[in-house]
């Protein structure tokens, strides 16, 4: 389709100027290397986010993250605000199938020498006390029906109230873990039918479990805030909604595809389905959408519970792993920015609040938000701090992980022959997963090298590089 | 199988609209499964539906399919489809109970979208893309 037209602002920073039914500006961050990449996909995923810039009630500018890849609707790493007072919209494809999927990181007082010693065994055990998914829950954790509902609007403190972790976990969640205006019954039954029977398992795709250690710190302070030093190990959940979050997207876009027309919203791409924030429809998705994004929280705090009890297990009885943080990159939120509320999509990016923000539990305030930028199961993750360039620039948005390069099927072909596990055993990094398709296929070629990502966050100033952590052990669904 | 950076993506030609439908079940069993259940299945099942168009219904199929597999642990083997008037469709499938060892199950999907998504008939036959968030 050949190139588009865009200009550099400065060095991570491009606009492409309003165009053909653009209604504002697009920005996007990258580096030469990404703009390599997104040249060699002939700019689809720009091309969506010039689709994003399209849509009524649009705050400038439509934005992408440095992690910017092709999505549906919008793309992977997208942030858009829209203003309900100017008729702005809601679209279930600028939040994404898995409703506030996210990541959340807990940190121990453990060594890295004292987690060699029981390595294989904490393995072991994680694989067995957190399950992938289907034909795979836990028996001896099942929810009616009434239950749920309540959970879909308490969120994770409906189980720590039963035991299910500890009231301190929720002061180290996004939001505590409950966001405001869930509507059970703005969910599809078949929604409960899918979500159910899944409500602490991992799921499959690129979700995972690792557990990591703090292999080196950038910014002292911000790390003391957190309470990261080197040498400490900590664990990373990737979950979300599951079956449940997934079928209110589906859902939603139906319906959106069938409304859009009555509300005069013109779509360049189906998948981009919308509805006035201030309609009927557009009120029933946002309460689905807190509904299962609750469900998400919860998710990922059962997780954290089978994980605390996979090391008391293992022989780390007693030594506690906090919440350091835990955060969503697939939601849409109603936040003020600029004086006004306006309801910021964010899909496959993740908010990144900066210091002084009241949203913040008191002990991060000074530093800003924690950023989590999960990488592939092989090199490195990293954590990073909210700025007050992502407050000015991104809707304080910053991006959330390496983000693909290539497709399912290439990583297939090019893991044929090779035994990736193998291969991470030999890296030190042990890898315990319920089929060998997903760790071929999530192998860590197949993703950019989310160092890349960081160090372009960091040069933009939209997210300040905080710690690095290093995979030792990885759970895939 | 197409190739799509974050997801899985399928074409499939058929003569007719029933044809299509049967082979878009096929191309979702390639897709969740290593080593797709053949044969007979022993259960049954009965799908109604309907859709303004042809892109629609076939989405709405998929996601149909979907539930039944990850939602109710059935995995359809055999299909056979009338489609009437308006584009509604009665289906009879006949399929065996997920079994994620012996199917090789290789990860859940979201759902059919609606990105790219395309039924055109050229030749004489239908032509149809359609790409799974998996």
């Amino acid at each position: 389709m050949g190139t588009i037209d865009f200009e550099r602002l400065s060095e991570y920073r491009y606009r492409i100027p309003r165009q053909g039914k653009m209604r504002c500006d697009a920005v996007f961050y990258a580096s030469e290397r990404i703009l390599e990449d997104l040249a060699a996909e002939d700019y689809a995923s720009l091309r969506q986010l010039m689709g994003v810039a399209t849509l009524p009630g649009v705050v400038e500018p439509a934005l992408s993250m440095p992690d910017i890849h092709w999505g549906y609707g919008f793309p992977i790493g997208g942030v858009a605000a829209f203003d309900p007072e100017e008729g702005g919209v809601v679209s279930p494809g600028g939040v994404g199938f898995d409703i506030n999927c996210g990541v959340r990181l807990l940190v121990s007082e453990i060594t890295r020498e004292e987690l060699e010693e029981r390595k294989a065994r904490l393995a072991d055990e994680l694989f067995r006390s957190v399950p992938s998914g289907v034909g795979r829950g836990r028996k001896d954790f099942r929810i009616g029906r009434p239950d749920l509902e309540r959970l879909l609007v308490e969120g994770p403190s409906w189980l720590v109230e039963r035991g299910y972790g500890e009231p301190e976990d929720l002061e180290g969640i996004e939001s505590r873990g409950r966001l405001a205006g869930a509507d059970p019954d703005a969910v599809s039954e078949r929604a409960y039918q899918r979500g159910r029977p899944q409500l602490g398992t991992l799921g499959s795709g690129n979700h995972f479990l690792e557990v990591q250690y703090v292999d080196e710190v950038y910014d002292e302070e911000a790390a003391r805030a957190y309470g990261l030093h080197p040498g400490q190990v900590t664990v990373l959940i990737h979950s979300g909604s599951r079956g449940l979050g997934h079928q209110v997207c589906t859902d939603y876009v139906e319906c959106f595809l069938q409304v859009a027309p009555k509300y005069g919203i013109e779509l360049v791409d189906r998948q981009l389905a919308a509805a006035p924030v201030e309609s009927p429809e557009g009120r029933d998705y946002l309460g689905a959408m807190s509904a299962a994004a609750n469900f998400a929280f919860a998710n990922r705090q059962l997780i954290a519970h089978f994980t605390r009890e996979a090391f008391a297990r293992a022989g780390f009885g007693g030594r506690p792993l906090r919440v350091l943080y835990d955060l969503a990159h697939n939601n849409a939120k109603l936040e003020e920015h600029g004086g006004r509320e306006v309801l910021v999509h964010r899909k496959g990016a993740t908010r990144a609040f900066g210091p002084g923000n009241p949203e913040l539990p008191e002990r991060y305030r000074r530093a800003g938000q924690p950023v989590l930028v999960p990488g592939d199961m092989g090199r490195y993750s990293f954590v990073l701090a909210g700025t007050e360039g992502s407050m000015r620039e991104t809707f304080g948005s910053s991006a959330h992980g390496a983000g693909r390069k290539m497709s399912r099927r290439r990583a297939k072909k090019a893991a044929r022959g090779r035994n990736l596990i193998r291969e991470m055993e030999r890296m030190g990094i042990l890898v315990r997963a319920a089929g060998r398709a997903t760790v071929d296929e999530e192998m860590s070629e197949a993703y950019k090298d989310a160092a890349e990502v960081v160090e372009v966050t960091d040069g933009a100033g939209i997210g300040k590089k905080v710690a690095r952590l290093r995979p030792r052990i990885v759970v895939k669904g | 199988m197409l190739d799509h950076t974050a997801d899985v993506g399928f074409e499939v030609e058929a003569p007719s609209v029933g044809e299509l439908l049967r082979e878009a079940l096929r191309g979702l069993l390639l897709v969740v499964f290593e080593v797709p259940p053949q044969g007979d299945g022993t259960e049954e099942r009965r799908v109604e539906l309907s859709a303004p168009d042809l892109e629609t219904l076939l989405v709405r199929w998929l996601n149909e399919l979907v539930f039944l597999i990850q939602g109710e642990g059935f995995v359809p083997v055999g299909v056979e489809v009338e489609v009437g008037e308006g584009l509604s469709l009665r289906a009879r499938l006949r399929g065996v109970q997920l079994d994620v060892e012996r199917y090789g199950w290789q990860g859940e999907i979201k759902g059919a979208t609606f990105h790219g998504l395309e039924v055109v008939r050229r030749d004489g036959a239908l032509h149809a893309r359609v790409i799974l968030d998996v």
